[in-house]
């Protein structure tokens, strides 16, 4: 009897299922559509077609695993459909979550909006209670104020609070106590605290991210409560979990309460599939590039270690909870062309979107996108893509072009062409933005190219920033959903706690290591992870004493929270040179908040190696096609080949195209692809 | 009279021009605005000061060989005016074959030094690539000193640094490092934001000279040139769509510094795709409070691209269809030796007018007044933890100007200006005193159809020592003018607790527990506000930002309706 794993990654068009047999290491993985009016329909078809297949293979198929990935959250507060949200907080600060940092949307834009605040002024309640930097209490909870703001809570139908006082980074005894009375005054009412969810300085990030919190806590409880208990009835056996940002995931029960961790799983989980596929590959040190239709996601990844972000917003709102350092930017497929009034060419952010989609679609756009351009230059079949079950309409396509065209002066190809000259331009912007800023040189990089349109763009992108070479993995449409099978479950503690680096500091360093040990260790117990599985990793950031902003530094912890204090101090010296150029020895270093990470590590889905292919690469040509190369200055019958008929060892020359169901690749002139043992294709320059 | 800026200006180069095409250019573009970007983050992140670190006072350029800017990172507007006329003052001043590989120059002054006031230190680094300059990299940063200091001219505010070399072909002066850091107060913040200045610098020119490797120098200096005439040709086409016209607008200007209220004036002329500004000041004043040109012309490009070409890209190209002049030694336009420390509120009063005389062009273009003010508010004393003496200065937002179709931005930094505010936690943790209210105020935003924004209330208490406060700011007498029959917003004050005789001495001393409560003001309204809709009213009244008696005074609401 084999046990089966089944991911299901739900967006807002397609629901991608991936089914794994842990046997094996055998992946199968498709698309369906989504339900976006019940999404648990799909979710739950997804699951039962996933095991029916299970069960040709094998009757007695096991479901031992479900991983999910949803975009609830996210969708909640794009759309603003979250909870009537109350906040708590200390007295004359009421307003800290409207006023943020006081810059505004836009430098020059006189109508350029803030977001909105999710809680609104008038529940906004003020109580009575101060607490120092230090910790000390200056003015004690007025409990009495408390008990009444929450019966305004109950009469103004308030269903979440986040409550949000100074300083409870530092002692939380008075959030704590708050929090704990709320509940007991209003049962039904989702409350966070400030210090449960992001125990951080700065007091507009760490009340933003509890806001962010409760406004999503109700919506994403109400979806799993109904979720949940029917998984039971297709199968599963085992406690589901949920993808959260920082590539890890959660259980059900966390993600009800902290459903701000699963804002950005997307992208994340798409960076775990690309990890899962490097592993395999045995290249540690790679840059990933996932582009769909309205957007690009880029992370940069070290020695097969992603890290997280220092601090990151969402659709405006500043979040303090642990996510995978990744940058987004709004250039797609679907990103729409246009000439300013400089007479420059610009792409995006604007995107055709689904509806009308870009005007190769047929379906009423007409406006220029990456996608018409690349159906223009041919590098996307001019006739049907989707595995035929999308028509291209190349007419509109040129028409659409052609019309940027003439306001450039240009030709109809060289316009299509300079469309992914400046698209290109800016994703090598995005990538220097994660390498090049932070001291990393990108010529150092693997490129990993995934989404719909990665594979199409990586080789110029790659041309642009001079890296050695491109790996496109096997299933570039559908590394989300495998990404889900191969999460760990995973948590991330901080604790901040300003030490200055040095003698006098050993015992509280060793303490606050401690505290997170022990964290980590009831996290463990509570989730049920067998000892062996258990792996935890501890972080510090730290900086020079006087700056504000810090460098994450890796620590080695003892089982007694003893760590090396001389070794963090080089290590910093050295990333603070390795990212600003310049270190001081002799200025004093400040520890400033001490990370834990937890991870109770799955069984891996094995990326399966195959046997050299015993047939001529040639099998998997589909025939010529005229294709447009600068290099070539014009078109040139090029060929096109059937990824899914390449095999492990075949080696295909440019100028060359790669189709499958899920993407195309383009192979420029002088470069070359091969197909390894996983059956990723390799893109290098012909040296 | 004299001619701030100049409208057309005369490439230098020996070899031709060649013509680069459109997508080349925005290709490059993209590359230097990163390269900007990122120096500034490397800026911010290494530097000591907290007005750097938190409140990112700061900014960073590139200029190509003639001193032309190509870029800016979007900081703060009126560090444009630190900035523009840099490269300039240094050729002026050290011939190109003077000039080294490794040479680091500082400065700051008004006059001489490229500065718009002392406290933004300027750091100016060339860029060479085989033997010869390419481009120039530049940044400035607000060094919170010179504090406590006469404002009769400029030589009471601080030390006056013209464009001097820092490091010589890599090394450092000691010697002059020295001479500036024995006139500051606070040494040891100087000299780590400067290292932090240094160090943005030597990041952009490893990048600039990646682009420079990669493209070719020709190549570099033909797409800048485009880059700019594209600038120029967005604001041309953003100006034509201005009707043709003489426009004239008036406006106060006062401040604690001073008793007197001014009037300003300008006549703005538009024809075709070109504006001209004229400007009227009284003459300049033996107060803080005078700007000089390269101010004037920071503020009044922000002014017209605000309205022209909020999108395109900020490079000196956007300068050539503009031409500003005001009268020399007036208020706009101070000559040396006039004091300049203050000069941010008369930087807001010309956006004000500006905008005062577009409005009547293109109104639905044009927002009321926005707060009009940079509400300052500096401390210094000796800190009781550390036996040290501090600095600690923050300017505070107000409300934004309400729009012909929208409401003014509440407590936001507006103008000229857009630093981020001291979070508390980090304000209480590095000075002496504790934030005791922090909020919008109510009834501040000018009442309209469209409401004014709402200005920010702050008190402050003075914590176990002395300390010496300087509060300043602008619209005193009068709050920030609507708009089509808006309402003006509330305008600046500020008390100190328990009050004092002369609230608007100069660096008044505090007692520990003495508080100072300030309140920026409120933005123009837009609109008469009895045709508000009837639920904005109400879920301002519901939400405290407008009081009853201005619900139902003002904006006309009945008592049962606010039932």
């Amino acid at each position: 009897m084999a046990n089966w794993r089944v991911g299901v990654d739900s967006g807002g068009t397609f629901t991608d299922v991936c089914v794994l047999n842990e046997q094996d290491g055998s992946l199968v993985v498709w698309k369906t559509s989504s339900s976006p009016e019940n999404p648990a329909k799909a979710i739950l078809s997804g699951v039962a077609d996933g095991m029916g297949l299970a069960r040709e293979q094998d009757p007695a198929a096991a479901l031992a695993y479900f991983g999910h990935g949803t975009t609830v959250a996210t969708n909640a507060l794009i759309q603003k459909r979250g909870a009537r949200t109350g906040m708590l907080v200390t007295e004359g600060f009421g307003d800290v979550l409207e006023l943020a940092r006081q810059r505004r949307p836009h430098l020059y834009d006189l109508e350029a909006e803030k977001p909105v605040p999710l809680a609104t002024r008038d529940l906004r309640l003020e109580v009575r209670e101060r607490t120092r930097h230090d910790g000390r209490v200056e003015a004690e909870l007025d409990e009495a104020q408390v008990r009444e703001a929450a019966r305004q809570f109950r009469e103004n139908g308030v269903d979440a609070v986040a409550v949000c006082f100074l300083y409870s980074y530092r002692n939380p005894e008075h959030e704590r106590r708050a929090a704990e009375i709320l509940r007991e005054e209003c049962p039904g009412i989702f409350v966070t605290a400030s210090h449960e969810i992001a125990p951080e300085f700065r007091e507009y990030e760490r009340f933003s991210t509890a806001t962010v919190n409760a406004y999503l806590g109700p919506v994403m409880e109400t979806y799993i409560h109904a979720l949940e208990p029917r998984l039971g009835d297709v199968g599963l056996g085992s406690a589901p979990h949920i993808t959260q940002s920082n590539g890890g995931t959660l259980s059900f029960d966390t993600a009800g309460r902290e459903p701000v961790r699963t804002l950005l799983s997307g992208p994340a989980t798409g960076v775990s599939g690309a990890l899962a596929v490097m592993e395999a590959s045995g290249i540690g040190d790679f840059i990933t590039f996932d582009m769909g239709g309205t957007s690009s996601d880029i992370s940069l990844i070290e020695k097969g270690e992603p890290s997280l972000a220092r601090e990151t917003s969402v659709h405006g709102y500043p979040l303090k909870v642990p996510m995978l350092d990744i940058h987004t930017i709004g250039a797609g497929g679907g990103s729409i062309a246009h000439v300013d009034a400089g007479g420059l060419l610009k792409v995006g952010p604007q995107s055709a979107g689904a509806v009308p989609g870009p005007a190769c679609y047929g379906r009423g756009g007409t406006e220029p996108t990456v996608c018409d351009a690349n159906v223009v230059l041919q590098t996307l079949n001019p006739v049907s893509m989707l595995g035929g079950r999308l028509e291209v309409d190349r007419a509109a396509a040129s028409q659409a072009v052609a019309g940027l065209a003439g306001q450039l002066g240009l030709g109809l190809h060289e316009t299509a062409q300079g469309i992914i000259s400046v698209v290109t331009a800016n994703m090598a912007r995005a990538i220097r933005f994660v390498s090049v800023r932070k001291g990393y040189d990108p010529r150092e990089y693997t490129l990993v190219a995934f989404g719909g349109a990665g594979p199409l763009h990586a080789a110029r992108l790659m041309l642009e920033l001079e890296m050695p070479r491109t790996v496109v993995p096997r299933y570039p449409g559908l590394l989300c959903a495998m990404g889900l099978l191969v999460a760990d479950l995973k948590r991330n503690d901080s604790i901040t706690n300003h030490l200055v680096l040095g003698a006098g500091a050993v015992g509280a360093v060793h303490e606050t290591f401690q505290r997170l040990r022990e964290r980590a260790e009831a996290w463990f117990e509570g989730e049920g992870i067998a000892p062996t599985q258990r792996v935890l990793r501890y972080l510090v950031d730290a900086r020079y004493k006087g700056q504000n902003y810090e460098l994450g530094i890796p620590v080695e912890a003892s089982a007694g929270g003893e760590v090396d204090m001389e070794r963090i101090a080089a290590d910093f010296h050295a990333a603070h040179k390795r990212v600003y150029g310049y270190s001081v020895a002799e200025q004093p270093v400040e520890l400033v908040t001490f990370r834990s990470e937890a991870v109770a590590s799955v069984p891996k889905a094995r990326i399966p190696a195959f046997d050299k292919a015993d047939w001529p690469v040639e099998d998997a040509k589909l025939g010529m096609r005229d294709v447009w190369f600068p290099e070539l200055s014009g078109f040139a019958p090029v060929p096109v080949f059937d990824r899914a008929r390449l095999g492990h060892g075949h080696r295909i020359a440019g100028p060359a195209v790669i189709e499958q169901m899920d993407s195309t690749t383009v192979v420029l002139p002088a470069m070359q692809a091969t197909v390894d043992a996983n059956l990723n294709l390799i893109l290098e320059v012909i040296r | 009279m004299s001619v701030i800026g100049a409208r057309a200006q005369v490439s230098a180069s020996d070899k031709p021009l060649r013509k680069i095409d459109p997508v080349s250019i925005e290709v490059l573009a993209n590359a230097l605005d990163s390269i900007v970007e990122d120096a500034g983050e490397v800026l911010i992140r290494s530097s000591h000061s907290p007005t750097v670190k938190e409140r990112r006072d700061s900014s960073t350029a590139l200029f190509d060989s003639e001193g032309r800017a190509l870029c800016q990172a979007a900081h703060i507007p009126l560090h444009f005016g630190s900035l523009f006329g840099i490269v300039e003052l240094i050729t002026a001043h050290y011939p190109p074959s003077t000039i080294r590989e490794g040479d680091i120059f500082i400065g700051n002054d008004a006059y001489e030094g490229g500065g718009t006031h002392l406290n933004d230190i300027v750091l100016v680094e060339p860029i060479f690539v085989d033997g010869g300059i390419v481009a120039w990299t530049t940044n400035v940063a607000h060094h919170a000193d010179f504090f406590d200091r006469g404002h009769a001219h400029i030589f009471q505010e601080g030390l006056r640094i013209p464009p001097v070399k820092l490091y010589k072909s890599g090394v450092l002066e000691e010697g002059v490092q020295k001479l500036i850091l024995l006139n500051t107060q606070v040494p040891e913040e100087r000299i780590s934001d400067i290292r932090a200045q240094v160090s943005a610098n030597r990041f952009a020119i490893d990048r600039f000279r990646h682009l420079c490797a990669k493209y070719g120098t020709d190549f570099m200096r033909d797409a800048s040139a485009a880059l700019l005439d594209s600038a120029e040709r967005r604001m041309r086409a953003g100006i034509a769509e201005i009707p043709d016209g003489v426009y004239e607008f008036e406006d106060d200007f006062d401040h604690p510094e001073v008793s007197e209220i001014f009037r300003f004036g300008v006549t703005a002329t538009v024809r075709g795709d070109e504006l001209d500004l004229a400007f009227r000041a009284p003459p300049q004043v033996r107060a803080s409070l005078n700007l000089v040109n390269s101010a004037l012309a920071a503020a009044s490009y922000y002014a017209v691209k605000a309205i022209a070409d909020p999108y395109g890209p900020a490079n000196s190209g956007l300068f050539r269809p503009i031409s500003i002049t005001a009268p020399s030694g007036s208020m706009l336009n101070a000559a040396a030796p006039a004091a300049v420390y203050g000069r941010a509120c008369a930087a807001q009063r010309v956006v004000d007018l500006v905008h005062g005389a577009l409005a009547q062009a293109v109104p639905h273009k044009v927002t009321a007044a926005h707060n009009g003010s940079v509400t300052g508010n500096t401390y210094s004393g000796i800190h009781p933890q550390t036996g040290h003496l501090y600095i600690y200065g923050e300017t505070m937002g107000g409300g934004g100007g309400a729009g012909h179709s929208r409401d003014g931005l509440d407590g936001v930094h507006v103008h000229i200006t857009n630093s981020a505010n001291m979070p508390i936690e980090t304000l209480e943790m590095e000075y002496p005193m504790v934030v005791e209210r922090y909020e919008l105020t109510t009834d501040s935003g000018g009442p309209g159809r469209h409401r004014g924004g709402m200005g920010i209330h702050r008190r402050i208490r003075v914590e176990n020592h002395d300390c010496r406060v300087d509060v300043r700011g602008s619209r005193l007498h009068a709050g920030p003018w609507g708009l089509e029959g808006g309402l003006p917003g509330a305008p600046f004050s500020y008390r100190f607790e328990p009050p004092l005789k002369d609230p608007y001495k100069k660096y008044t001393l505090l007692h520990g527990g003495q508080r100072v409560s300030i309140f920026t003001p409120g933005g123009g309204g837009h609109g008469d506000p009895k045709r508000r809709d009837r639920a904005l009213v109400l879920r301002d009244y519901r939400e405290k930002r407008i009081s009853r008696q201005a619900a139902c005074e003002i904006y006309g609401m009945s008592p049962e309706e606010l039932a």
